[in-house]
C-alpha cells in the first residue's frame, strides 16, 4: 500500500477560475490576438484562455497522446501475456486458492490456453500472439506492461475508471485533465479529440470523456470520420458561406455598437470574437479529415483499401493528422456498442478477437511507422489497451469465450519517451491476476501524465473544498519503461 | 478563553518539593505559552495523524497522558531533551513527514518553541485535550468560523422598509470604499432583468410597453407581484434547486436506466415554489417525507431527494459501494442546505472545517436504514413500492433500528474502527444533538427527520443563510458568500455579513416563506441599478469584480433562459406544465455516442418537445448537445453555481444547429404576419427577437441585408419570392438571436 496522501486545497488557484468566470470571459481575445483582433485584451487574458498552451511541470517528450482503447476488454492471455504453463494446465479447473468475481455469473469453464501461438517480435523478442502479426514488426517500439489491474469487473465502471480513475461517473477523463494542464496548441481545433466505432459508444457514454466537475472546455469533443467531423459544423444547404459571411459582417456591426454602449464589456468583446473563431473552424476542421492530400501508398498502408479495416484505418490516419495540426489528445475506440461488436469475447475468442485484432492490426502498425517516419513518434504518447482484460478459463465446454477480469491484463505504450522493447510486470502463472510488479490504472495514470510532462501529484483542481487529482491520493509512475 | 489550569510535567513533579517558589512562577508562564504557542503548533503541525481517533504510529498526541504512553517508537518524551524522540524526528526534518512531494519541515521558530518547550519538561495544563477544532487559525478554520455563529438578530422594527435596508447595508459598505451605486436602470432594462429572472423568459415588446407607460408609483411592485404569482415562477426556480439535487432521470453506468416518476419530484418542486412552501418543510419532506406525522403521497415524492444520484447496479464491491452511496446521500444533502464540505471528512477529520471525521458518520448513519445495500434490480436502489406504500421514487429506512456504523479509518471499508452513535454536525456545539432512538412502533429509525429539524432549527445558523445566498446569487449572479456550496475556510467569506444575516433572519422571522425574501431583494434599488456605471474604469480598478455591488451585474442567458426564448420568440413555446418529460431532438451524430443505438434514445414527436426546458429528460449517459454546450450541469454532483464559458462551440450551435434555424423561421412567420411591407416586417423581427424597435440605423443594415439576401439566395432550393422572402427574414432573426443583446442581460 502506498503512502496515502491527502490533496486537500493547498491553493485558491482554480477556486479563482471557477468564482471570477474569469476564463469564460476572456477566454477568447487571446487567440484572437493572434489575427489582430482585440489586441489590447490580450494580453490580459492570456492567463485566463482555459485552452492557451501552458508549461509541463518537467521537459518532456510527448507533445501529443493518442489513445487506442480497445472496448470490451482484450483477453491477455491471447494477445500480449504470454503463459506457456497455460498450456501445461489446459484442460483443468482453477485452482481454489484464485478467488475472483465471476462477472455475470456466467459459466466457469477450464483453464484454457492461448487460441493462436505467439512468436518474437523485433530483437527485444517480445513475445506476441498471431492476432497482431503487424504491431509485432514494432515490438522494439513498445512496453509491454503485463501486470495491470483495475477495480471492477463492469463494463460501465470499468471503462469509466478507465477513463477517469474512479469507476464512478462525475470524473474529469484522462484527455480532459491533460487538456487542463497543458491547453492545445491549436486553437482552430478542439484540444481532446475521441472517435468513436461506428458501431456505438462505450457503455456508460458520455461520462467516459465527460470533463466531470472540471469547466466544460475541457470535455472530449466526438469527432466524427468523415463529412462534418463535429456537430453543427456547417449551415443548411440553403446558405452559402458568402451569405453567411455577410450575416457574421452584420452580427458584428450589430455586437459593436451593443458594446460601444457598454464600456469596458470584456465578456461581449469576447463572446463576439468566438463567432470568427467559429467561422476559421468550418474551414479547418473539415481539412483535419480530408484525406485526399494522402499518397496513394499511405492510404495503403493504413488499410483504406480493405473493408476489414479501412474504418480503423481512416481514424489512425486522422489522429496521425490531429496530431500534426497540434491536437493534446486523441482517443479512438476500436469496438462499440455491446458484446461481440466489441472486444467482449464472451462466445469464442477466436471469432472476437480475430475479427478486432483484423480490423485494428494494420492500422496501428501503420500508424506507428508513420509517426516515426515523420519524425513524430518520439513527440507522440501511444498507448493501447482495454478497460480490463480476461479470464484464463472459458465459459464451457462449447464456448471457448472468456469472461472479464479486472485483476490481471495487459496494456502497452510506444513512442513520446517510452522505453522501447521491454516487457514490464508479470501475472501469474496461469495469467490470472497481476503479481510481480502490479500496475494499477492510478500508476498508468500517473506514468501517462509523467510522459506528458505533468506530475499527477500536482496536476490539481479545486472542487468542492478539495484539491481533486486524476489519480486521487494513489498513483506511482512507472519509472521502469521510461527512456 | 481558555481558563488557566493546573501544570503538569515530569520535571515539575520531580523537582516540585525543591523550588517550588520558582517552579510555580515558572510553570505560570509556560502555561501561558502552552496556550499561546505549543497547543496551535502541536494541533496544526502534529495532530492530523496523531490523533486519538486513528493515531499514526500509535501515538496520540492530542492529550498529556496519551502523549507520555507514547507509540510504536516510544515515548516521544524524555527527561532529557536531547533524547526527545519527538524533537530528533522533527529536528532531522522527518516530522512531520513530506506531503504531495512538498517538505512540511517546522519552521525555526516552530523548532524553537517546541525545543524550549521539551527542554522545560513539556509542561501540559491537567486535563487539557488538545482538539484541532477549537479556534481558526491561518491554516484552517475552528469552531469560531464565521458561518457556525449564531445569526444576528436583525431590527424589525421597521418591516416596511426592508428593501431600504438591504440598500442601506449596501451603501455603507459602497461608501466605505469611496463607491457610489449606479444609476437605476431603464424600465425596458428592468422588465427584461427581473423576467428572465423570476420567469426564465423575456418580456414581450407589448409587456414592456405597457410598463414604461404606466406612471401609477407601484408599477414595479405589480409586476413583482404578478411575476411571482405567475406558475412560470415555479418552473424557473425549480431548474437551480434541480441543480443542486444532481437531478438527472436515469441511472447512469451500465443500463442507464430511467429512475421511474423523478419527474414527480420535479413536479413536486415545481409546486413547492408556486405555492411558497415554507422553507423548512421544504427541507424536512425532502429528508425526512416518510416520517414526518402528516406523510402523504407528496411528502414521500420529496424523498426523490435521495433517490436521484447516480446508481450503479452492478458494483464491484457491493459492501464498499454502499459507503459510496452514503457519501452521495451525505454530500448532497450537506451541500445543499448547510454548504458544508462533510464528505471531506469521509476518510479523515476535515482539513480545513470544523467537522472530525465522526461527524461525517453521525451524519451518514441518517441513511444507513435505507436501502443502500445491493438488493433486486427492480427496485432500482430504493425500496419497493410495498416498503415505501406509494409506488413513487422515495426513500424510506427498512429497518427502525439499523445496524451499527462503523468510522472508517481513512475511509478503508477494511479497516472499521468505532461504532459511531447517530447525531448532527458539531460545528456549533450548542445546538448539536445525538439522535434519539425511536419509539418501538415507529418503521423508521426516525434520524432522517431528526436530521432536518437540526438543519431547520431556526438556533442552526446556516441553513437560513444557505438559502438566502442562493437566492440573491441567483438575482444578482453571484451570492453574498460567493462560493454558495462552501462556507467553510477554503469558500470566500461573505462580502455584506449583515445584510446575509439580515436576509437569514426575516427569512425565519417570516415563516420561511421564500417569496417575500425574492420581493425584498427586487425591489431593493440595488437590485434595479444599471449595469452600466459612469465611473465603471475607475470603480474597476477598486472592485474590479464587483463585491460591493456599484452596478448590476451583466449576465449571460442559461442554457435553459436560451432556449425556452427561442421557443417564446417563435410563437411554439407550449406553457403546458408537469408530467412526464419529453425527449429533446438530438442529432443523429451525438447519439453515436450512445453504446445502444436507435433503442436507447427516442426523441419525442416536435410538437411535444417545445415545452420548457426545465421538461427536458435528462439521461446521464447522453448529455443533450445544445445545452450541455451552455454550460448546463454536471448530474453527478450538486451544483449550486454554473460555470458560464464563452467557447467557440456556442457560437457554431447557434449558427448551424437545425433546430436553431426551425426556430428562426418560424420567427420570420410571424415577423411577416405582422407586417405588409418590408419595412414593417423588418421591425416586427426586432421586436419579435429582442422586444424593442430598431433605430433607424440598426432598420436600415437590417432592410439591406434583407434585400440582398434575398436577391443572392440559391433559387434552385426555393420557388416562390414568398418563400424566398421568409428565408430573408430568417437570416435576419437567426443573425438577431446571435446578437450579444439576446443573450446577455443587462
Amino acid at each position: 500500500m502506498n503512502k496515502q496522501l491527502f490533496p486537500c486545497g493547498q491553493t485558491r488557484r482554480q477556486a479563482l477560475w471557477q468564482m471570477g468566470g474569469g476564463f469564460a470571459g476572456l477566454a477568447l481575445t487571446s487567440l484572437l490576438e493572434q489575427d489582430g483582433f482585440f489586441a489590447k485584451h490580450a494580453a490580459a487574458a492570456e492567463s485566463t484562455n482555459p485552452l492557451s498552451p501552458k508549461p509541463t511541470h518537467f521537459p518532456c517528450k510527448a507533445k501529443s497522446c493518442i489513445f487506442l482503447m480497445m472496448n470490451g476488454g482484450p483477453s491477455h492471455v491471447d494477445t500480449w501475456d504470454y503463459k506457456p504453463e497455460l498450456q501445461k494446465h489446459a484442460g483443468k479447473s482453477m485452482p481454489a486458492d484464485k478467488k475472483f468475481i465471476n462477472s455475470g455469473g456466467r459459466a466457469v469453464g477450464l483453464l484454457s490456453p492461448a487460441v493462436r501461438p505467439f512468436k518474437p517480435g523485433g530483437e527485444c523478442g517480445t513475445m506476441v500472439s498471431d492476432f497482431f502479426p503487424r504491431i509485432r514488426e514494432h515490438a522494439d517500439s513498445l512496453a509491454v506492461i503485463r501486470s495491470c489491474y483495475t477495480d471492477t469487473h463492469a463494463h460501465g465502471s470499468a471503462s469509466v475508471q478507465m477513463n477517469t480513475g474512479k469507476p464512478i461517473i462525475g470524473r474529469p477523463s484522462l484527455g480532459s485533465w491533460v487538456a487542463y494542464g497543458l491547453g492545445s496548441e491549436n486553437q482552430n481545433l478542439p484540444g481532446y479529440v475521441v472517435m468513436l466505432d461506428k458501431r456505438g459508444g462505450p457503455i456508460g457514454g458520455q461520462p467516459n470523456w465527460s470533463s466531470g466537475f472540471a469547466p466544460a472546455s475541457y470535455q472530449g469533443t466526438l469527432f466524427r470520420p468523415q463529412g462534418n467531423p463535429i456537430l453543427d459544423l456547417t449551415s443548411p444547404s440553403s446558405i452559402s458561406r458568402t451569405q453567411q459571411r455577410e450575416q457574421l459582417d452584420l452580427l458584428a456591426k450589430f455586437n459593436q455598437e451593443h458594446l460601444e454602449a457598454r464600456p469596458g464589456g470584456t465578456e461581449l468583446a469576447s463572446r463576439a470574437a468566438s463567432y470568427e473563431l467559429a467561422f476559421r473552424m468550418q474551414a479547418e476542421t473539415p481539412d483535419a479529415v480530408d484525406l485526399s492530400g494522402e499518397t496513394a501508398s499511405t492510404l495503403t498502408a493504413y488499410g483504406l483499401n480493405d473493408a476489414n479495416t479501412a474504418e480503423f484505418g481512416r481514424n489512425c490516419l486522422i489522429a496521425r493528422r490531429l496530431v500534426e495540426r497540434g491536437v493534446r489528445f486523441i482517443q479512438l475506440y476500436s469496438g462499440g456498442g455491446h458484446l461481440e461488436e466489441t472486444w467482449d469475447a464472451h462466445e469464442s475468442v477466436e471469432k472476437n478477437h480475430g475479427r478486432h485484432a483484423g480490423e485494428t492490426d494494420q492500422p496501428i502498425a501503420a500508424l506507428l511507422t508513420d509517426l516515426k517516419q515523420r519524425g513524430l513518434l518520439d513527440s507522440t504518447l501511444i498507448v493501447w489497451g482495454g478497460e480490463f482484460g480476461r479470464m484464463p478459463f472459458t465459459e464451457g465446454v462449447d464456448k471457448p469465450g472468456r469472461n472479464h477480469n479486472p485483476y490481471g491484463f495487459s496494456m502497452w505504450l510506444a513512442g513520446g519517451g517510452v522505453k522501447g522493447g521491454v516487457t514490464y510486470g508479470e501475472t501469474d502463472e496461469l495469467g490470472f491476476a497481476a503479481e510481480t510488479n502490479k500496475v494499477h490504472v492510478h500508476d498508468l495514470h500517473a506514468t501517462i501524465l509523467h510522459l506528458m510532462g505533468l506530475d499527477h501529484t500536482r496536476l490539481t483542481y479545486f472542487h468542492q473544498g478539495r484539491d481533486e487529482r486524476l489519480t486521487d491520493v494513489y498513483g506511482n509512475v512507472v519509472r521502469d519503461i521510461l527512456i | 478563553m481558555i481558563p488557566p489550569l493546573p501544570v503538569q510535567g515530569p520535571q515539575i513533579k520531580w523537582f516540585f518539593f525543591l523550588s517550588a517558589f520558582v517552579l510555580s512562577q515558572k510553570s505560570y508562564a509556560i502555561q501561558g505559552n502552552f496556550e499561546r504557542d505549543v497547543a496551535p503548533l502541536i494541533v496544526l503541525r502534529c495532530l492530523e495523524c496523531h490523533n486519538f481517533v486513528d493515531p499514526s504510529g500509535g501515538l496520540d498526541l492530542s492529550s498529556y497522558p496519551s502523549m507520555i504512553r507514547g507509540g510504536e517508537s516510544g515515548s516521544p518524551i524524555s527527561s532529557e531533551s536531547d533524547e526527545s524522540l519527538l524533537l530528533q524526528r522533527v529536528l532531522a526534518a522527518e516530522m512531520p513527514p513530506e506531503k504531495n512531494g512538498k517538505s512540511q519541515t517546522l519552521t525555526n521558530e516552530e523548532q524553537l518553541v517546541l525545543k524550549e518547550w521539551i527542554q522545560s519538561g513539556a509542561p501540559w495544563p491537567e486535563g487539557r485535550v488538545l482538539d484541532p477544532y477549537e479556534r481558526t487559525t491561518a491554516k484552517r478554520a475552528g469552531r469560531d468560523w464565521w458561518a457556525w455563529q449564531p445569526i444576528a438578530a436583525a431590527d424589525t422594527t421597521s418591516p416596511n422598509t426592508t428593501s431600504n435596508a438591504i440598500d442601506l447595508l449596501v451603501r455603507d459598505s459602497l461608501h466605505a470604499h469611496q463607491l457610489t451605486a449606479a444609476p437605476a436602470a431603464d424600465r425596458r432594462t428592468l422588465l427584461r432583468r427581473l423576467s428572465f429572472d423570476l420567469l426564465g423568459l423575456p418580456p414581450t415588446a407589448e409587456e414592456i410597453a405597457a410598463f414604461e407607460q404606466d406612471s401609477s408609483p407601484n408599477a414595479y411592485e405589480k409586476v413583482v407581484d404578478q411575476f411571482l404569482a405567475s406558475k412560470h415562477f415555479g418552473e424557473r426556480w425549480a431548474r437551480h434547486w434541480l441543480d443542486l439535487a444532481r437531478f438527472a432521470e436515469t441511472n447512469g453506468y451500465e443500463r442507464d436506466e430511467v429512475k421511474p416518476y423523478a419527474w414527480r419530484y420535479r413536479d413536486w418542486v415545481i409546486d413547492a415554489i408556486n405555492s411558497d412552501m415554507p422553507y423548512d418543510q421544504f427541507v424536512t419532506e425532502q429528508l425526512a417525507g416518510d416520517e414526518i406525522p402528516n406523510r402523504s403521497e407528496s411528502s414521500v415524492i420529496a424523498t426523490g431527494f435521495l433517490r436521484l444520484g447516480t446508481w450503479d447496479d452492478e458494483p464491484n464491491d457491493p459492501n464498499e459501494y454502499q459507503y459510496d452511496r452514503l457519501e452521495d446521500l451525505v454530500h448532497s444533502t450537506t451541500t445543499a442546505f448547510l454548504a458544508m464540505t462533510v464528505k471531506c471528512a469521509r476518510c479523515h477529520d476535515h482539513k480545513f472545517d470544523a467537522i472530525p471525521q465522526t461527524d461525517y458518520y453521525r451524519v451518514a448513519s441518517s441513511f444507513w436504514g435505507g436501502p443502500v445495500a445491493q438488493r433486486n434490480r427492480d427496485w432500482n436502489g430504493g425500496p419497493s413500492k410495498e416498503e415505501l406504500g406509494f409506488d413513487v421514487l422515495g426513500w424510506t429506512d427498512l429497518t427502525n433500528t439499523p445496524p451499527d456504523l462503523r468510522l472508517l479509518a481513512k475511509g478503508d471499508v477494511h479497516r472499521p474502527l468505532q461504532v459511531v452513535a447517530p447525531g448532527t454536525l458539531t460545528g456549533a456545539p450548542a445546538i448539536a444533538r445525538a439522535f434519539d432512538n425511536p419509539s418501538a412502533d415507529s418503521k423508521t429509525s426516525t434520524r432522517r427527520l431528526q436530521l432536518a429539524r437540526w438543519i431547520v432549527d431556526k438556533q442552526n445558523p446556516l441553513a437560513a443563510r444557505v438559502i438566502v445566498n442562493r437566492l440573491w446569487q441567483h438575482h444578482f449572479g453571484e451570492g453574498l458568500v460567493r462560493t454558495p456550496d462552501n462556507f467553510g475556510f477554503l469558500g470566500s467569506p461573505p462580502t455584506h455579513p449583515e445584510l446575509l444575516d439580515l436576509l437569514a433572519s426575516q427569512l425565519m422571522a417570516g415563516e420561511w416563506r421564500l417569496k417575500r425574501i425574492h420581493k425584498m431583494i427586487v425591489m431593493s434599488q440595488t437590485y434595479r441599478q444599471s449595469s452600466i456605471h459612469p465611473s465603471a474604469s475607475k470603480y474597476s480598478e477598486i472592485d474590479a469584480s464587483n463585491r460591493f455591488w456599484w452596478r448590476a451585474e451583466r449576465r449571460r442567458l442559461d442554457a435553459e433562459q436560451l432556449r425556452d426564448s427561442l421557443l417564446l420568440c417563435s410563437g411554439r413555446l407550449d406553457r403546458s406544465m408537469g408530467g412526464p418529460s419529453f425527449m429533446a431532438p438530438i442529432n443523429d451524430e451525438a447519439l453515436e455516442g450512445l453504446s445502444k443505438k436507435g433503442d436507447a434514445y427516442k426523441a419525442s414527436p416536435a410538437e411535444q418537445s417545445r415545452r420548457r426546458s426545465v421538461y427536458m429528460f435528462s439521461k446521464r449517459s447522453l448529455a443533450v448537445p445544445m445545452m450541455a454546450v451552455f454550460d448546463s450541469c454536471d448530474t453527478t454532483a450538486p451544483t449550486g453555481r454554473r460555470d458560464v464559458s464563452t467557447v467557440a462551440p456556442q457560437a457554431l450551435t447557434l449558427l448551424n444547429n437545425e433546430w436553431v434555424h426551425g426556430e428562426s423561421y418560424a420567427m420570420a412567420a410571424r415577423a411577416i404576419a405582422a407586417g405588409s411591407d418590408r419595412v414593417q416586417r423588418v421591425s416586427a423581427a426586432w421586436r419579435i427577437v429582442l422586444s424593442r424597435e430598431p433605430t433607424d440605423r440598426e432598420k436600415d443594415a437590417s432592410i439591406e441585408f434583407v434585400s440582398r439576401w434575398q436577391s443572392t439566395s440559391n433559387s434552385g432550393a426555393v420557388n416562390s419570392d414568398a418563400d424566398q422572402e421568409l428565408l430573408a427574414i430568417a437570416a435576419l432573426c437567426h443573425t438577431l438571436i446571435n446578437t450579444n443583446e439576446f443573450i446577455y442581460l443587462d
